[in-house]
């Protein structure tokens, strides 16, 4: 939903300074110059919020408030008063007509952002499918963690990624380091002193810069009850000491809703290539078949109809691995590509072993496979497997 | 209520430094400072500027009342509408002499404002009067007789900001 802020100021400036404050944000601003023309537009538009100038011509601030509040169709509508009339008497006077908040003038286009997220749940434009990132998009990761050893740790086990993970220790140090910018995915440790990961989070969350921003909880893995509070509060997604960090990575991945098809699917030349890892979870061979169908489509979209399979960093062949691959296989077959297999003298000899992998022909090398497709009539092996 | 404070001039003084340095930090992020001439300069006119000038003028009205001259030269007002609206030279160029008066009349605006609700504070409750702007070169602003005058120096980079102040003396 997006929302619909009016600024009733008979200063263009400060208009435009609302307006500017509120770009980043996914909501229409609505103009007016003085209390008259504040009523009409609030009476045709019917704002989520109104900000009102005090001292304006024709009819001023405190006038069109208390006619907004007398209405009984623009009543609930609420109002933050932005004005340079801040003496106490007055501002209390003004709060009596029932308004949400008071900033005066001067102020922080921040502070104003803040105030206003306070009434209006403030969302940034780009948030939305527009935003996907993929896997290899760098990002920034922050850690506030006072153990400099399992930062290091973290970053250790992500240094393989894009992505850039900075360590703090404390709460100051980290709300430093969120105001000057943003992170992609804060990660906390809950062992740090008192309460301070849970006050952390809760100014999180109250930031409108870092609401939608995943959190993540730190903590070790016999700590049940900090887990459970943890969980209780909102926190994103809960990592164990020790770290998995192939865990941490795919977590992390998720939360980001980040397009991980790279780990699993490229084009190199005209050849698409699947490429299943090392550590082939139950939760990789998920995300690949879930970008399996797309893949290949896009790549025949694209003209490519060559698809090397390679599984030759595979230790062993359990039977998920099989039906993931009999699926690939499958899908190649349904899309008229031709395909050819890579794979390890292990899996090969895995292979033997089972009745319908007995007859499956693997090259060596992705060379070997991307040179000799087409060549041999690959189809017909998946129809020999089918 | 509380009672009210009396308004002598280091009270002026201190609401009128407090509200120039905090309004200018807060909204264009430069921080003026007092003068170093203030002090030689209490009780003479306001040099006249050979320079274009801008003068925005808001006053207070109520248990106390007066008005405030705030003065800028012309590019010192560029610049702080330039820092206040995110706009370039050209930007400003384009947008023409009315976007730089609107902008100074709402500088002089929250300036007065903080002023005032100093003045507010010290138990003289006024209301903001609607700015208006001066433009020129070679201009005084001469003050009639029943009013009080305090002018203040204060200086941003080269350039130099004038706050003239007009308190009208009890009847």
């Amino acid at each position: 939903m997006r929302y619909k802020v009016l600024t009733v100021d008979d200063s263009k400036t400060v208009r435009i300074i609302v307006k500017k404050a509120f770009k980043p944000y996914d909501c229409e601003i609505l103009e007016a110059a003085n209390g008259v023309e504040g009523l009409a537009i609030a009476a045709k538009e019917n704002p989520d919020l109104i900000l009102l100038d005090v001292t304006m011509p024709v009819m001023d601030g405190v006038e069109m408030l208390t006619k907004l509040k007398s209405d009984a169709a623009l009543k609930s509508i609420p109002v933050i008063m932005l004005t340079a009339e801040g003496g106490r008497d007055h501002v209390l006077k003004i709060a009596k007509i029932g308004v949400r908040d008071y900033l005066v003038k001067p102020f922080k286009e921040e502070l104003l952002i803040e105030k206003c997220s306070r009434v209006i749940d403030l969302k940034p434009v780009n948030e939305g499918p527009a935003k996907a990132k993929s896997i290899l998009d760098p990002a920034d990761i922050l850690v506030v963690e006072d153990k400099p050893a399992i930062v290091q740790q973290i970053q250790e086990g992500l240094k393989q990624t894009p992505w850039l993970v900075k360590g703090v220790s404390t709460q100051g140090e980290a709300l430093d380091a969120i105001t000057k910018q943003t992170p992609d995915l804060i990660i906390v440790s809950l062992s740090l002193p008192e309460e301070t990961a849970f006050t952390l989070f809760r100014l999180i969350r109250t930031n409108v810069k870092t609401k939608y921003t995943p959190v993540f909880a730190l903590v070790v893995k016999t700590e049940t009850t900090q887990q459970q509070q943890a969980q209780t509060l909102g926190f994103s997604a809960i990592i164990t000491k020790p770290i998995d960090v192939i865990d941490l990575e795919a977590k992390i991945a998720k939360a980001m809703n980040l397009d991980t098809s790279n780990r699993y699917y490229a084009t190199e030349g005209q050849v698409m290539v699947m490429r299943l890892p090392e550590a082939c979870s139950p939760a990789a061979m998920a995300e690949a078949a879930t970008y399996l169908k797309p893949k290949f489509a896009e790549a025949v979209d694209a003209g490519i109809n060559k698809v090397v399979i390679d599984i030759h960093f595979l230790k062993s062949l359990h039977m998920g691995i099989i039906k993931l691959l009999f699926q690939a296989m499958q899908t190649c077959r349904d899309l008229g590509m031709h395909f050819a297999l890579v794979g390890n003298p292990q899996i090969v000899s895995e292979c033997k072993g089972f009745e319908d992998t007995r007859g499956w022909t693997f090259y060596d090398s992705l060379d070997d496979a991307k040179a000799n497709l087409g060549k041999n009539s690959a189809p017909q092996l998946a129809g020999a497997l089918s | 209520m509380p009672a009210a404070t009396e308004i002598n001039e280091p009270l002026i003084r201190d609401f009128i430094t407090r509200a120039v340095t905090h309004v200018f930090k807060t909204m264009t992020g430069r921080e003026p400072l007092v003068s170093a001439d203030t002090e030689a300069l209490i009780g003479k006119p306001i040099p006249i500027s050979d320079r274009p000038q801008i003068v925005g003028t808001v006053g207070f009205i109520g248990e106390c009342n007066g008005l405030i001259y705030l003065h800028l030269d012309l590019a010192f007002a560029r610049l702080c509408t330039g820092l206040l609206l995110g706009m370039n030279e050209v930007e400003l160029d384009d947008a023409g002499d009315e976007v730089v008066n609107d902008a100074i009349g709402e500088l002089t605006n929250m300036t007065v404002g903080s002023f005032k609700n100093g003045l507010c504070d010290a138990g003289h409750s006024c209301k903001l009067t609607i700015p208006s702007i001066l433009r020129g070169t070679n201009f005084s602003i001469e003050p009639i007789s029943s009013v009080t005058r305090h002018s203040y120096y204060f200086e941003c980079g080269n350039h130099r900001l004038v706050a003239d102040i007009l308190i009208k003396q009890d009847d």
